[in-house]
């Protein structure tokens, strides 16, 4: 007996709309404004860019895995409203996580070499030496691929099968993600945990859900 | 080969102001860190008036005689507020905002007992301030600091040549390095009480490291005593090395015959070594140490400078390396 579609709260009407959504993807990025300017904070004073820098790649992070969950929450509850209304944003929050994986990346440009682009070569060559460089330049290029291909014209385009092939690399991109913020720190960096953790346990539970499913309906 | 000529700073201890009498010295009002620093140069006083109070540490000494032979005038020191609020001080938290919160919530430095022992002649327990008398009062050094996470700042410390406390304890011909180390105190410093290092964190010098005229135990910085966060009461300063050399809130320096395993050589040995030279054509294998951030410089965007050899020390001391293979021994 299929369940009742639940009414949808407050919240969840509240995520049904785009500005609203919209508004919660650009205001972590205009985080960093606040100890730069308004309270002054002399340990963000002594390299702002670096702080913007560090903030950037971490918003892109959470942006990223927040979209990784709306499949397995959709898995596991198809008639929750918040799922349901989650998933109606599932191409703008991917998206804004390569926005803002592309701001990271060219603040690293700018914290490396300036505003000078003679230093592209050399800032580019110890990227691609340095593992902990050369993870978070990969992840960076997918996301911007995924962000490419998101439109639906281009998903006619490609047909359903490939697209989905493609779209299938932003876990590794996520993968590469963990590795580059563990490595971005000289001990572990106990966030990375909080932040990836959660999404690991409710792939896990998508999956075990999926096979007692597919069990099911085999029988 | 080092020739030593007598030092224009060497005070006797009756020559140092008493506390009393400083803290009664006119302040400068406010201005910018230049000017104070200026003037503390002119007059070996800071301005006050514009800092938190903090604990006091090591107190004697003050003010410090300048020591114009580390007075590079092409240097322009970083801003007192950056350099007491952008530290790396593990045991008060992995952030560089942490210490200069939390070590300034009831962790004492005052009073303060540093211990010499191992291979020496002279070992032996002492007040900190005893120390600063018995090794003939501080001068102000100006010494370029290159963090290995790659900035930098310029920092006025004061305090005395390590070779004097060397001197002092007066090694055995067995004694081959120094061994370092710092307070531990997990009741009342926070990150002790975290896995986060394996502590207490030691650090280590090689004997003729540790003699050489650049090597520096600072008790201050800008002419007054040396706040918690940057490791009072007193901290090592190896301008040409990495920052990590540096340990700060010594308790415990041993003379030994075996180099010592530094803490972040113990955590990471690939990416931190014992020498920890500062060296632009050996990377670090995440980041390149060619270049460095010029902490507070600069404006919005921050600027960045070429790292030097040796932290533009390579005159004075690569002698001490010559033959060996750096990147071998990094």
């Amino acid at each position: 007996m299929p369940p009742t579609p639940a009414t949808p709260s407050a919240l969840a009407r509240l995520l049904q709309r785009k500005p609203v959504v919209w508004t919660l993807l650009v205001l972590p990025g205009l985080w960093p404004a606040w100890p730069i300017f308004v309270t002054r904070n002399p340990s963000v004073l002594a390299d702002p860019l670096k702080f913007i820098l560090h903030h950037l790649g971490f918003v892109a992070c959470v942006v990223l895995v927040t979209v990784l969950t709306f499949t397995p929450l959709r898995v596991l509850f198809p008639h929750a409203p918040l799922v349901q209304a989650l998933n109606r944003h599932r191409r703008l929050v991917g998206v804004a996580a390569a926005a803002y994986a592309a701001l990271h990346f060219a603040t690293h440009l700018l914290y490396e070499g300036g505003t000078d682009v003679a230093f592209l070569p050399a800032i580019l060559a110890t990227a691609v030496e340095k593992p902990f460089q050369l993870t978070g330049l990969i992840a960076f290029v997918i996301l911007l691929v995924l962000a490419v291909t998101s439109p639906h014209a281009i998903l006619r385009r490609l047909g359903a099968r490939r697209w989905k092939f493609i779209h299938r690399f932003v876990y590794l991109a996520a993968a590469l993600v963990a590795y580059h913020q563990i490595s971005a720190r000289k001990v572990f960096p106990v966030q990375v945990l909080w932040i990836f953790v959660p999404l690991l346990a409710l792939e896990l539970a998508r999956i075990v859900t999926s096979l007692r499913r597919s069990a099911g309906s085999s029988r | 080969m080092l020739i030593r000529s007598p030092k224009s700073w060497e005070l006797p201890e009756s020559a140092a102001t008493p506390e009393a009498d400083y803290a009664q010295r006119p302040r400068s009002d406010a201005g910018p860190a230049r000017r104070d620093f200026l003037k503390t140069l002119g007059l070996g006083l800071a301005a006050t008036s514009l800092l938190p109070p903090a604990l006091r540490a090591a107190t004697a000494g003050f003010p410090a005689k300048v020591n114009r032979a580390y007075r590079d005038p092409e240097l322009k020191p970083t801003p007192y507020e950056l350099i007491t609020s952008y530290n790396n001080f593990y045991e008060f938290g992995t952030d560089k905002s942490d210490p200069v919160e939390a070590a300034n919530k009831g962790w004492k430095t005052e009073p303060w007992t540093v211990e010499l022992a191992g291979l020496c002649r002279n070992p032996a327990k002492i007040d900190v301030n005893d120390l600063i008398a018995k090794v003939g009062g501080l001068e102000q050094r100006v010494y370029r600091f290159r963090c290995v996470e790659a900035w930098s700042m310029v920092i006025p410390w004061d305090g005395f040549p390590l070779a004097k406390l060397v001197a002092l304890a007066d090694p055995t011909e067995d004694a081959k390095y120094v061994k370092f180390t710092t307070v531990l105190d997990p009741k009342n410093i926070p990150g002790q009480r975290t896995g986060t290092l394996d502590w207490p964190y030691v650090e280590g010098l090689r004997l003729d490291e540790a003699r050489h005229d650049l090597a520096f135990i600072a008790t201050g910085i800008y002419g007054r005593a040396i706040p918690n966060q940057n490791g009072a009461p007193l901290r090592l300063v190896v301008p040409w090395k990495y920052g990590f050399k540096g340990i700060k809130s010594i308790v415990k320096v041993e003379f030994v015959a075996k180099q010592p395993r530094n803490t972040w050589n113990v955590m990471a040995a690939r990416e931190y070594g014992f020498f920890a030279n500062v060296n632009p054509k050996v990377d670090h294998p995440r980041w390149s140490q060619a270049s460095e951030r010029v902490i507070g410089a600069g404006g919005a965007l921050g600027r960045r400078q070429r790292t030097l050899m040796f932290n533009g020390y390579e005159k004075e001391v690569a002698a001490l390396y010559q033959g060996m293979d750096l990147a071998k021994f990094y």
